[in-house]
């Protein structure tokens, strides 16, 4: 309901279906399919038609402020670390974890001159304003530095580009969390962490520029778990989940190397573990394995299916020790991250599949099937330390990856 | 204990609201538009609704649509195609 109050229509009737329906029985869909028009007939009753003698267009409105329950800007409570935490859990305004009191002064000094009424545009589901004093607000809380600042506004923008759709992102019932890769010398320069346990804990900067875009999606976006954050079991990477390129290790030099972010919607990082490949295909076949399973999204929304390989470096340089280059990799990637249609057939999202027709029209039960519609849809990173791990981070298949510059403020 | 002051982390809405049109009181002789969202059985639902709104209150027509798939917002030519043909528009959301 409050999604449709952040739209500008509280009024709009609902029919109520409840949950699940898909995977249901006939019977039990026929049974909702009553129960939905009992609940029209309650709302057509005495109700009367627009001017035309049809249900006319929406005529608008100006509703006044005080009704677009926007919350007090400020609050006061006890000087205590521990009672800060409460205050912010009470209010819903953080993660669960302590928080850095978000002070005018330390605002200030995250916005270091920048402009704090600038909007980056409507953060959805419900389409509050990303002003930069909010993102600020927000960088504090997670506890930022200042010099973070840039690459976080960097990444609002990208995530607010329609290609992310961060709608889809935000409301689905899927695990993803955008990760963000941070390019270039500024990763460094912020000390974003892309070596041993790059996804783990243990780095300031990949920790709270991650944790800051999670807060930013929960108290400007309005994503709450539960309500409009509607993922079924979540992931760990939604508390934070930032990442920068291992330039040094890798042979084919970063994806990137001007100041720059990607966001990628992502699910959290499914490991690709081979300690006895010595060459490219055995690694590659361990890899293609791992990015392609019935349980994914990827493969079933093919247009917008995108996989995210990251090699650790002793993998990488393995690959590249065979004449592999980062193209030979996408395309290896995407010619063997296959799975038979008699695979396909047997649940995920089979008859739900939004296919080019070609794939449609295919009847062969072994043929098998991309997952991703170009090489150009795989993108490679190295990351990580020593050991024989890489990972693969499938998409959610209704948001594609978008890259954006930092830039100052 | 001394107090501290804090600023709100929370985004500020700045959107204009509509007016939503009332239902009309009967639907007889009407045409009531589906917005197919995708999701699994949605299809079955607007099946089993539409022999009802046919049987039960003698609406005149249906029309369905799909979007592509349940993320994104059905395009702006299909809205306008439904307002135009449609007294009434059901559209699905969630799953």
């Amino acid at each position: 309901m409050s999604e449709l109050a952040a739209l500008g229509i509280a009024g709009l009737p609902l029919l109520v279906v409840q949950h699940p329906l898909g995977g249901e029985r006939p019977e039990s869909v026929a049974r909702k399919a009553r129960e939905a028009v009992e609940q029209l007939a309650g709302l057509i009753g005495g109700a009367t038609t627009g001017e035309s003698g049809r249900v006319g267009a929406p005529r608008t409105s100006l509703r006044p402020p005080s009704e677009q329950a926007d919350p007090a800007d400020l609050a006061t409570m006890d000087d205590d670390p521990q009672a800060v935490l409460a205050a912010f859990c009470e209010r819903g305004w953080c993660d669960g974890l302590p928080v850095v009191p978000p002070t005018e002064g330390r605002v200030r000094a995250m916005l270091g001159g920048a402009p704090p009424e600038r909007s980056l545009g409507a953060v959805p589901p419900l389409w509050r304003q990303a002003t930069l004093e909010k993102l600020a607000v927000n960088a504090v809380l997670a506890g930022c530095e200042p010099a973070a600042f840039p690459v976080i506004a960097a990444a609002v923008q990208a995530m607010l580009e329609p290609a992310f759709n961060l709608y889809g992102v935000q409301a689905t019932t899927h695990p993803v969390a955008p990760l963000l890769i941070v390019h270039g010398p500024v990763a460094e320069r912020l000390g974003i962490h892309a070596g041993s346990g790059c996804f783990g804990p243990g780095f300031r900067a990949n920790a709270t520029i991650g944790r800051a875009l999670r807060l930013i999606l929960m108290n400007v976006g309005g994503a709450w778990p539960g309500r409009h954050d509607m993922a079924t079991q979540g992931s760990p990477a939604k508390f934070s989940y930032c990442v920068a390129e291992r330039v040094d290790a890798s042979p084919w030099g970063p994806l990137c190397g001007d100041d720059a972010v990607t966001v990628f919607g992502g699910e959290a990082p499914h490991n690709v573990n081979d300690h006895v490949s010595t060459g490219a295909a055995g690694i590659l076949a361990t890899l293609a394995d791992t990015a392609v399973s019935l349980g994914s999204n990827v493969g079933w929304f093919l247009a917008q299916s995108q996989l995210l390989v990251v090699l650790g470096p002793e993998h990488a340089a393995t690959i590249a020790g065979d004449g592999f280059t980062r193209a030979d990799v996408q395309r290896y990637v995407f010619e063997h991250a296959r799975l038979p249609l008699r695979t396909l057939k047997l649940g995920g999202m089979w008859g739900m599949q939004d296919w080019p027709v070609w794939m449609t029209a295919v009847r062969d039960d072994d043929a098998l099937l991309p997952q991703v519609p170009s090489p150009d849809d795989v993108f490679v990173i190295v990351a990580g330390g020593p050991g024989k791990h890489s990972s693969v981070v499938p998409n959610c298949t209704f948001s594609r990856a978008v890259r954006r510059p930092v830039l100052p403020l | 204990m001394s107090r501290i002051r804090v600023l709100s982390p929370v985004g500020e809405a700045r959107r204009e609201a509509f007016t939503v049109p009332r239902l009309p009181a009967d639907l007889a002789g009407l045409t009531i538009g589906f917005v197919d969202n995708t999701k699994h059985n949605f299809d079955r639902l607007a099946d089993e609704i539409s022999v009802l709104l046919r049987e039960r209150y003698a609406v005149k027509a249906v029309v369905r649509r799909r979007k592509a798939n349940a993320s994104v917002a059905a395009p702006p030519e299909t809205l306008a195609e439904l307002a135009k043909q449609c007294d009434v528009v059901l559209a699905g959301s969630g799953d």
